[in-house]
């Protein structure tokens, strides 16, 4: 059975009349085991391969083999199902009309697959609304599947369907699998597949040479395979009267799950956390209390690790008003370091966004910041990406000017990695 | 019991009026968190008394500030309010003389002072330990060493060892337990003072380690027998007045501790007659800082003595010590000495005044 443990970095001292309370959360699952492996039910893993007209014949070649390469990660006994996707969905394997959608992995049904992938030719649209609720209808049919999961590869937009259609196939997908996409080439918007990744629980990357495709499906199926628990809830309580400010996970990357929560009762909220392999997640937790007066302590926050009904792990979060600013004027390290890690995305985003709006002044001074962010937290890869983006006068005070020259991969590649964080421990 | 209902939380799950008191959903089955403490199982009678035993009764521990349940972590499971600790407050009365009141005080969030009292029909022995702040486990330090004094100092005055030897080995006693709560590689030992009084054949034998205080308070007058080792204290030597060194911002700093880090751990000992009536009164600065020289502290005395019972009269000093404030931790040990009441007009048998007299050095 996976081992949970939180543990809980903040200052608590608040001073007279004080009322916001934050803290990093850092949740450590050991034991994980595989997926499908720990007696909590079977896993179940979907390819949806980008088939439209734009992967022409190179692409479409290299994705072919990747996803050959994800059936071999595949655990044996572990459901699956490959689809084929453009401005429709096609279940590509297996080969059914009705009745279940998915099958267990053997050296049969492998071999199988990849022949019907060998089929994949490019042509037609994209419209990846349809494939995840193709993923959704498929999963359903086998039922009591514990960790569900899909890698998605596409290479462009998603023109065959309304902001609207995709956004309702999401609302009907989040919550029941998660996605891990990628995107080919320089013609996919990064805006998009990440909106699709974050919602679903997933990641999302660039994958600049398409000979790199089969390396990168390999590796996300065997993390896949090594998340043994799933579908693992965060839950937060907080005390009568107060008031959640935000909840971001803040590692190993920024994901604000503020309104992603769903009541437990009238004081707990739950929020999805996924499956979870060997590994640390750090959430930051933001309260807001009514003051008490100095020499009062309080709870201000429970955050519990729960899978179904089993709490598994709880850190408690507290507030003590204090009269002694030696202890109330500090500011805890893992707090500012994660406060300026998810600005640091922040202002890439925004700072690629002007860019692209062609507000060069604005782009420039969020860019900046980003360099000084990056800087200051010793986000080296941030820094490694951003300078591929501007030119670099003065780190330290975020000065900066915007390159001539970028290559859009480059762009793209500091849009999807904003949200990585690095972590300190004080 | 009449239920109020003028506002029925609702379920938030499938949003049914529920029961505020209930812990699941009768609708939907899904759980919730009360938000008043259940109603006793006392439908006839609803006397305070009787609605009061019925929840003590019921063996769940309630919260204190709102009525809801104290969670095994130790704060409750609906408004989040620490429950209290039973080293926050707590007071001996080892016999019908002696008696102390151990207290967080208001704005300190834990009590890192400690008291260790013992009485038999004619000796007593006071101890009070006030763990530095400013350093790691001083709770645990402070605690150990009033404990730790206290056996010692108990089986001097039973086995009649000479007083002066003994609170030097109590010292050297809790010194040793003191440092052994701390890893020897702590930047910030803990560390606590130590002031302890033993009442024997008409004499109070005294001995203190930083600036918790020994008094001995008559019918009209006192005089405070230990010197604390304070920067205030080192002051007052140079000439200043009481008043003014003790406003001091650093005047609280003390210039001995037990501690890992203490260079020195012989206490300052000595011993005067008292046959009272009146009190021996071992303290911390959670007490003094309100009432510092004899004269105040013999005021508050005789406002707080309404009864006999030391405890209660140290209760009273506390009471009043968090009226003031409450800004640090407040201990205060008692023995009454003699009789005080009815209060007799002799002053044959009362100290003299003087708060400056130099101890006898042991």
């Amino acid at each position: 059975m996976a081992e949970f443990v939180a543990s809980v970095y903040q200052n608590e001292f608040l001073p007279e009349g004080g009322t916001d309370v934050n803290a990093i959360v850092t949740i450590r699952c050991s034991g994980a085991g595989a997926a499908g492996r720990t007696g909590s039910g079977n896993a179940g893993e979907i390819i949806a391969v980008d088939t439209s007209g734009s992967m022409g014949l190179a692409n479409m070649e290299a994705a072919k083999q990747a996803a050959m390469i994800a059936l071999d990660n595949i655990l044996d006994g572990t459901y699956f199902a490959v689809v084929a996707g453009n401005h429709k969905a096609y279940l590509a394997y297996p080969m059914v009309q009705t009745g279940a959608g998915m099958v267990p992995m053997d050296a049969r049904t492998r071999a199988e697959a990849k022949r019907a992938i060998s089929f994949f030719r490019a042509e037609g649209g994209t419209a990846m609304g349809t494939w995840l609720n193709l993923c959704k209808a498929l999963f359903d049919s086998i039922g009591n599947l514990a960790n569900k999961h899909v890698i998605l590869l596409t290479d462009g937009e998603n023109h065959n369907e309304t902001i609207e259609q995709l956004d309702q196939a999401l609302a009907n997908c989040a919550g029941h699998f998660q996605v891990d996409a990628r995107g080919v080439g320089v013609d996919w918007k990064v805006a998009e597949i990440r909106k699709i990744a974050q919602t679903m629980l997933g990641t999302v990357d660039i994958i600049g040479n398409p000979a790199q495709l089969g390396a990168v499906f390999a590796e996300l199926m065997r993390n896949s395979m090594a998340r043994g628990v799933a579908n693992a809830e965060l839950r937060v309580w907080i005390p009568q009267g107060a008031q959640v400010l935000f909840i971001r996970q803040v590692s190993p990357t920024v994901e604000d799950l503020t309104h992603r929560g769903s009541p437990v009762n009238q004081l707990t909220m739950s929020y999805p956390t996924g499956s979870w392999a060997d590994e640390e997640r750090d959430y930051h937790v933001s309260i807001r209390l009514p003051a008490k007066t100095v020499g009062q302590e309080q709870l201000a926050a429970r955050v519990q690790l729960a899978v179904g009904t089993d709490l598994l792990t709880q850190g408690l979060v507290k507030a003590k008003w204090s009269a002694d600013t030696n202890l109330t004027a500090q500011i805890n390290p893992e707090v500012a370091h994660y406060t300026g890690q998810a600005e640091l995305a922040q202002m890439i985003q925004e700072g690629l966004a002007a860019k692209e709006a062609g507000d060069l002044d604005a782009a420039t001074s969020k860019l900046g910041r980003a360099v000084q962010l990056a800087t200051d937290t010793g986000n080296t890869e941030a820094t490694a990406k951003l300078r591929k983006v501007v030119d670099i006068a003065d780190a330290r005070t975020g000065t900066v000017r915007l390159r001539q020259a970028v290559d859009k991969a480059d762009v793209m590649a500091l849009d999807t990695a904003s949200t990585k964080t690095t972590r300190i421990r004080g | 019991m009449t239920d109020p209902a003028a506002e029925s939380p609702r379920c938030p799950t499938c949003g049914a009026p529920v029961l505020a008191h209930a812990s699941f959903c009768e609708a939907c089955g899904q759980p919730l968190v009360p938000t008043v403490p259940p109603p006793t199982a006392e439908p006839s009678d609803g006397s305070q008394q009787t609605r009061r035993l019925g929840v003590r009764n019921s063996q769940l521990a309630t919260c204190p500030s709102c009525g809801g349940t104290i969670d095994a972590d130790g704060y409750c499971q609906t408004c989040g309010a620490k429950a209290p600790s039973a080293a926050d407050h707590y007071a001996e009365s080892p016999s019908a003389w002696v008696g102390g009141v151990c207290d967080r005080g208001r704005q300190h969030a834990r009590n890192e002072d400690a008291m260790a009292l013992w009485a038999d029909d004619s000796r007593a022995v006071l101890v009070v330990c006030d763990g530095v702040s400013t350093s790691a486990d001083s709770d645990v330090a402070a605690r150990v060493a009033a404990t730790t004094a206290r056996e010692v100092l108990v089986a001097a005055v039973t086995g009649g060892t000479p007083l002066a030897g003994a609170f030097v080995e109590a010292a050297a006693a809790a010194n040793a337990q003191v440092v052994a709560t701390t890893a020897p590689d702590s930047t910030n030992a803990a560390s606590a003072t130590l002031a302890a009084a033993v009442v024997a054949d008409g004499r109070v034998h005294y001995a203190n380690l930083g600036d918790s205080r020994v008094y001995v308070i008559g019918e009209d007058a006192g005089q405070l027998l230990s010197v604390d080792d304070s920067l205030a204290q080192a002051f007052i030597e140079q000439g200043m007045t009481r008043a003014e060194a003790e406003s001091l911002p650093r005047a609280h700093a003390i210039t001995k501790w037990l501690g890992r880090d203490s260079t020195e751990i012989v206490p300052r000992v000595g011993e005067q007659d008292f046959t009272g009536p009146g009190w021996v009164v071992v303290c911390s600065d959670g007490l003094w800082n309100y009432a510092s020289s004899p004269e105040e502290l013999a005021a508050q005395l005789r406002d707080a003595a309404a009864d006999d019972d030391p405890t209660a009269v140290a209760e009273r000093l506390v009471a009043w010590a968090n009226a003031r404030g409450g800004k640090d931790n407040i201990t205060v040990a008692l023995a009454r000495v003699g009789t005080t009441a009815p209060k007799p007009h002799s002053l044959g048998d009362t100290v003299p005044a003087s708060g400056e007299e130099p101890p006898e050095h042991g």
